[in-house]
């Protein structure tokens, strides 16, 4: 497979550049390495993030490819590079945080006013003037509609801060005659059609009027730009601009008014961010992105005729109204597909959405089952007795024998069950709010119905929910209200009071403390189901869950500490690739990565395992350890396996990379790279990578001994030899 | 049919009704016909007599009941596998399948754990004597070892120095928990400072880093009690030596010694009275350690379990080849299977079981072997019904020490078999022949009585 070594070339690019031009994204990939350089690159850096944030693209080269071309015309390029540079300096001025701005968020409407207003005057020092004063102005807009929208929408601001203060701005300019207006035609190079038909020209036109030059030329690059970035942002501009421009063509009754419209900018702008910016692209969102274009070109048309009566153009307005209106409602209904971390591209969004899917099944709700050994899921989430209603995220936990069966004898004392008086440990750790312990151990089959919930303890977990667990045996308890208690100490022992009609464990996470409280989502970490483990995830009905503790050896082999380096020998085949050093470092939100000087591989412990969360940056030698040990449970248990997956992404790249970008869109499953792990030994695990459908599979295996970190790695032909060992 | 002539003697009858030994001898006669479904007739039939039979089934269960008793009160435990209770081949596999560890006490223990296939890091390494070779086999093969004396500290630090790196190891405390006696002979005495003075020791050396402890109390323990009080003072003593030298104590092995259900001889009460349940055991041992460790401290807790497994999952099959009566007028029988075969004879009173309803009144009755010693005695004095040549007894608990001790004396060993989970037997261990007896014996050609060649088995 040369797959490995080329699934690096995509984030190389980035990362190449965010080596030389200073900075990386801080908001949409939270813990990026940031490599920090000097003022004239930050200020390069944002200034071109800027101009690709207007695509939804995330990257300074795209960006700086992107202020390239409006200089095309070279009025409306200078107004927007002057507006963007006022609106920055003043930023830096008032001593805005370098990080936000860095990000291009704030300073890409500062920009489209500069670009819109050297389209409409002549560069001229009073221009000039007025351009600076505009994009100051844009930036405050900015700051302030960003805040309001975020705290009390929830979304982002678009380009509304454009809309608002270019329209000021034209509305402003009816009254001074200075203002030269910008009235020469486009050079011929750039009015130019290229002999395509109307429809098409029309197309690349409306590209190109994104940027204020609407011409075919400018058009043509920009959108070559986007679609080098991501084939499914460039899909979606073709899909809108077809959707919308063909609608009004049958509304209005004219194709050339209907193709050659401007505005159709807009059907772009809205195909692309609902349906592959802030939706995680799937069929749905291309659907639910064709309507909103439709739906748009009414909202266009009753904003243009409105608008015309001032003598403004309806500028992004449209796109602003619609999208927003949209990705609101869809928050509002919650839909699963508003895309929570937004990836540098689509195709990124939705390889991290159906890794992150698959990976992470849990909550963040977490409980370890409460109790040792082996017991049966009775009744899980909606069970088909009582786990309904306000009461449906519950469990109740039995022991079952080799044959099935909860009791020995005759099963009509509650002594004869197996699971009574057996220790019930705590799940979380907090603080005990609420018991009760005296009531008596009903016999069997005939449940309390005065006090459902029996003896009981409720304790609060500090993450700002509470456990409540019932049914313990009469007189069993060991804590009292405002005991705290840490994860796995006895609390009781289980038992047949209240609503039981076989001794049994309930255990529900709920926000208020008083028992039988509507109880909420939440989910068990670190158990074995059927010999396999799970990190976080809810055990199935019938099924054998038995609590993992982490155990000490290797809670210790795993527990790297800031700034210690790992030296590793880097074999490919035959090949020598010298030597790999890994340094632990903390990134800005706290994560902890290693880093290699050319990437970086994310880690982090949570609830007894041990994760590879992801790698970033350029250095292919990160990426058997990432796809060998995505996940780690911190017990060991002979023969133990458990499962992961990980993005496609890091097996597949060049052309078959691009179609499984666009293709897992809409079909899923293409994305869906299975890892398989196994203790092999107490100190070796083997791992096995397989896509079925792309037809790629990997085995390599990690051993470690007494020292901390990994001894060796493998994977496929590569292998990494752990160097610093004899120190 | 005419009846066949015998001496009259006076007896005691003891007929059908209460007695103050509770039981009435008529249908107090244990009888069985068939172990595990399969019938005696048909085991002895294919595999002869003596046989030796163990059920899968029973093994497993018991296993598992065992395991779960500890498990469900306890969230890190694991069984360690006493070889010298049994170390058929095919009984440790079943063990191991279960998720047993290996418990090794001698090179031999040991080569036989890695023979099975059994990991080294599987394997824990007890007793007293443990060669520089094997320990440094073990080591390298990261078993767990647990010294057994100081002299062993020394030849651990030479494997270290050897290997070029730090050895885990474990340290074995004898302690007092109240029982008699008191096993001082192995480890390290914890009350008089012994063990302290060890740990200091192997942090003074540098090359050894203690990771367990570990105490075997004895054998036979019927105070769960006794186990209580032992954890809690190895977990003190475990804070103790954290404290003091910063090691890591990640397990707390606290032995075996359970009791299996069997009457031990001199004692009164019946065993299911007198030998208390496994739960006791685990609840004590769980409460005591629920107690002493701190929150959130789960270390793994090894039972190293045997007897109370294996042994009620054995039986001996074996036949009467002769009836007679003592000089006193006792009436004794002649059985295939001694001592020989019954090393825990000495300890136990079997329950000793017939192959079929046999009618006539009990006589107390002694059971003889087949060795030419006085002492091969298998029970000194049972009610049996006048038995015939032919008729069966069957002897259990057996599964525990009786195959790891039995003598090659006399008499060949016999076949051992297993019946499965669905049925099947399956031979585990063949019967020897005069093959085995030989094979390692050289004799010098100046003694030899038949030319070179002629005798089977000889060296040349």
């Amino acid at each position: 497979m040369n797959t490995l070594a080329a699934s690096f070339q995509a984030p190389a690019a980035e990362a190449r550049h965010a080596g030389s031009a200073a900075g990386q994204r801080a908001d949409s990939s939270p813990g990026r390495p940031r490599f920090h350089l000097g003022g004239g690159g930050e200020l390069a850096h944002a200034l071109f993030r800027s101009y690709a944030e207007i695509f939804f693209l995330h990257g300074g080269l795209a960006g700086a490819a992107l202020c390239a071309v409006t200089l095309l015309s070279p009025h409306v390029g200078l107004a927007g590079l002057l507006a963007v540079l006022a609106a920055y300096a003043f930023a830096r001025l008032i001593r805005m945080d370098r990080t936000f701005l860095e990000s291009g968020y704030y300073t890409y409407n500062p920009l489209l006013v500069g670009l819109s207003l050297g389209h409409l005057f002549q560069l001229t020092p009073l221009t000039s003037f007025f351009v600076i004063a505009a994009g100051i102005l844009t930036l405050l807009v900015t700051i302030a509609l960003a805040q309001v929208f975020m705290a009390y929408l929830r979304l982002p601001i678009l380009s509304l801060p454009f809309v608002v203060v270019s329209s000021m701005a034209y509305m402003a300019s009816l009254r001074y005659s200075n203002l030269l207006h910008n009235g020469a035609p486009l050079p011929p190079l750039l009015a130019d059609t290229f002999g395509l038909p109307g429809w098409a020209a029309g197309f690349f036109r409306a590209w190109g009027a994104l940027l204020f030059s609407p011409s075919v030329l400018v058009g043509g690059l920009l959108s070559l730009i986007v679609l080098g970035r991501s084939r499914i942002l460039f899909l979606l501009g073709v899909m809108g601009y077809l959707v919308g421009a063909t609608m009004r063509r049958f509304m209005l009754g004219s194709p050339s008014q209907a193709y050659q419209d401007l505005l159709n900018f807009n059907f772009i702008l809205i195909a692309m961010a609902v349906g592959g910016v802030f939706m995680v692209p799937s069929v749905r969102s291309y659907l639910i992105a064709a309507i909103a274009v439709a739906i748009s070109t009414l909202v266009m048309d009753a904003i243009t005729g409105f608008w015309s009566y001032s003598g403004i153009p309806a500028f992004t307005l449209p796109f602003n109204l619609v999208c927003l209106g949209v990705i609101y409602v869809l928050g509002l209904v919650g839909d699963p597909h508003i895309a929570r971390r937004i990836g540098r591209t689509p195709e990124e969004t939705l390889d991290d959405y159906l890794a992150t899917l698959l990976r992470y099944p849990g909550s963040e709700r977490t409980l370890l089952p409460p109790f040792a050994g082996k017991w049966t899921v009775w009744q899980g989430f909606d069970g088909q007795w009582t786990h309904k209603g306000a009461w449906r995220c519950a469990y109740d936990f039995v022991i079952t024998d080799d044959e099935g069966r909860t009791h020995a004898n005759g099963g009509e004392k509650p002594e004869d069950f197996h699971c009574f008086n057996k220790p019930v440990l705590a799940p979380v750790r907090g603080r005990v709010v609420q018991v009760v312990g005296d009531l008596p151990d009903n016999p069997v089959g005939q449940p309390d119905k005065v006090n459902n919930w029996g003896n009981l303890v409720v304790i609060q977990d500090p993450r700002g929910f509470h456990v409540a667990l019932s049914h313990f045996a009469q007189n069993s308890l060991r804590v009292k209200a405002g005991d705290w208690v840490e994860r796995g100490a006895v609390i009781g022992r289980c038992g047949n009071s209240g609503y039981s009609p076989q001794p049994h464990i309930h255990v529900q996470a709920q926000l208020a403390d008083t028992p039988g409280a509507a109880s909420v989502p939440f989910s068990f970490v670190s158990y074995v189901e059927d010999g396999v483990y799970h990190a976080n995830d809810l055990p199935r009905e019938g099924r054998p869950v038995e609590p993992l503790y982490a155990n000490k050896r290797l809670e210790s082999l795993t527990n790297f500490a800031l700034d210690e380096e790992y030296r590793y020998q880097v074999r490919r085949g035959a090949r020598d690739l010298g030597e790999l050093r890994l340094r632990v470092k903390m990134a800005l939100d706290g994560t902890f990565y290693f880093d290699s000087g050319r990437g970086a591989l994310f880690f982090g412990k949570h609830e007894g395992t041990l994760y590879f969360y992801r790698a970033t940056g350029d250095d292919p030698r990160l990426l058997p350890l990432m796809l060998v040990l995505p996940r780690l449970p911190l017990a060991h248990r002979e023969k133990l396996a458990w499962h992961d997956h990980v993005p496609v992404g890091l097996l597949v790249s060049g052309w078959r990379g691009v179609l499984v970008g666009v293709a897992s869109s809409f079909w899923p499953r293409l994305a869906e790279v299975r890892v398989t792990q196994r203790f092999a030994g107490e100190s070796v695990v083997e791992t096995e990578v397989e896509s079925p459908l792309l037809g790629v599979r990997q085995t390599g295996t990690v051993t470690f001994n007494h020292q901390k970190g990994f001894c060796q790695v493998t994977l496929g032909d590569w292998q990494l030899s752990r160097k610093d060992y004899e120190n | 049919m005419k009846q066949t002539y015998q001496k009259p003697v006076i007896n005691k009858h003891r007929s059908g009704l209460m007695n103050k030994f509770g039981w009435s001898p008529v249908y107090a006669r244990k009888i069985r016909t068939e172990i595990d479904g399969v019938p005696i007739d048909r085991l002895v039939e294919q595999f002869g007599s003596p046989l030796f039979v163990y059920s899968e089934r029973a093994a497993r269960r018991k296993y598992r009941r065992m395991f779960n008793a500890f498990s469900t009160r306890y969230p890190n435990v694991v069984f360690g596998w006493s070889y010298k209770t049994n170390y058929l081949q095919a009984i440790c596999a079943l063990m191991h399948q279960e998720g047993a560890l290996a418990e090794v006490v001698s090179a031999m223990e040991y080569d036989k754990a890695r023979a099975l296939g059994v990991p080294g890091e599987r394997i824990i390494f007890n007793g007293p004597h443990k060669s520089l070779p094997v320990l440094e086999r073990a080591v390298a093969e990261g078993a767990t070892v647990n010294i057994d004396h100081l002299d062993e500290i020394v030849d651990l630090e030479l494997v270290a120095r050897k290997l070029g790196r730090p050895v885990t190891v474990g340290l074995r405390l004898n302690l007092d928990a109240g029982i008699y006696p008191q096993w001082s002979r192995f480890g390290f005495n914890l009350e008089s400072g012994q063990a302290l003075a060890a740990v200091k020791r192997l942090a003074f050396g540098k090359l050894l880093r203690l990771n367990g402890l570990h105490c075997h109390l004895g054998t036979f323990i019927l105070d769960p009690q006794a186990y209580a009080r032992q954890v809690q003072k190895m977990v003190a003593f475990g804070y103790e030596v954290e404290q003091a030298f910063g090691f890591a104590i990640e397990q707390l092995d606290v032995g075996g010694g359970l009791p299996s259900q069997i009457r031990l001889k001199g004692t009164y009460l019946p065993p299911d009275v007198a030998v208390p349940e496994v739960d006791e055991y685990a609840e004590a041992i769980a409460q005591a350690l629920s107690h002493a460790l701190r929150p959130g401290d789960h270390p793994r807790l090894i039972i190293e379990s045997g007897r109370g497994i294996i042994d009620e999952a054995g039986w001996l099959i074996s036949t009467i080849i002769g009836a007679k009566r003592l000089a006193d007028g006792t009436r004794a029988y002649v059985a295939d299977a001694g001592i020989n075969l019954l090393f825990t004879s000495f300890w136990y009173k079997f329950n000793v079981e017939l192959d079929r309803q046999v009618g006539g009144i009990d006589e107390t009755s002694v059971i003889y072997g087949p060795l030419c010693m006085n002492i091969d005695v298998t029970d000194e004095g049972i009610p049996l019904p006048p038995l015939k040549r032919g008729h069966r007894l069957i002897f259990s608990p057996v599964g525990a020490y009786n195959n790891t001790q039995w003598l090659q004396f006399i008499e060949y060993r016999p076949n051992v078999v297993l019946v499965t989970e669905t049925g099947e037997v399956e031979l585990i261990r063949e019967a020897e022949d005069l093959s085995d007896i030989l094979r390692r014996e050289r004799l010098p050609r100046r003694l030899a009585l038949k030319p070179a060649g002629a005798t089977p088995g000889e060296g040349s």
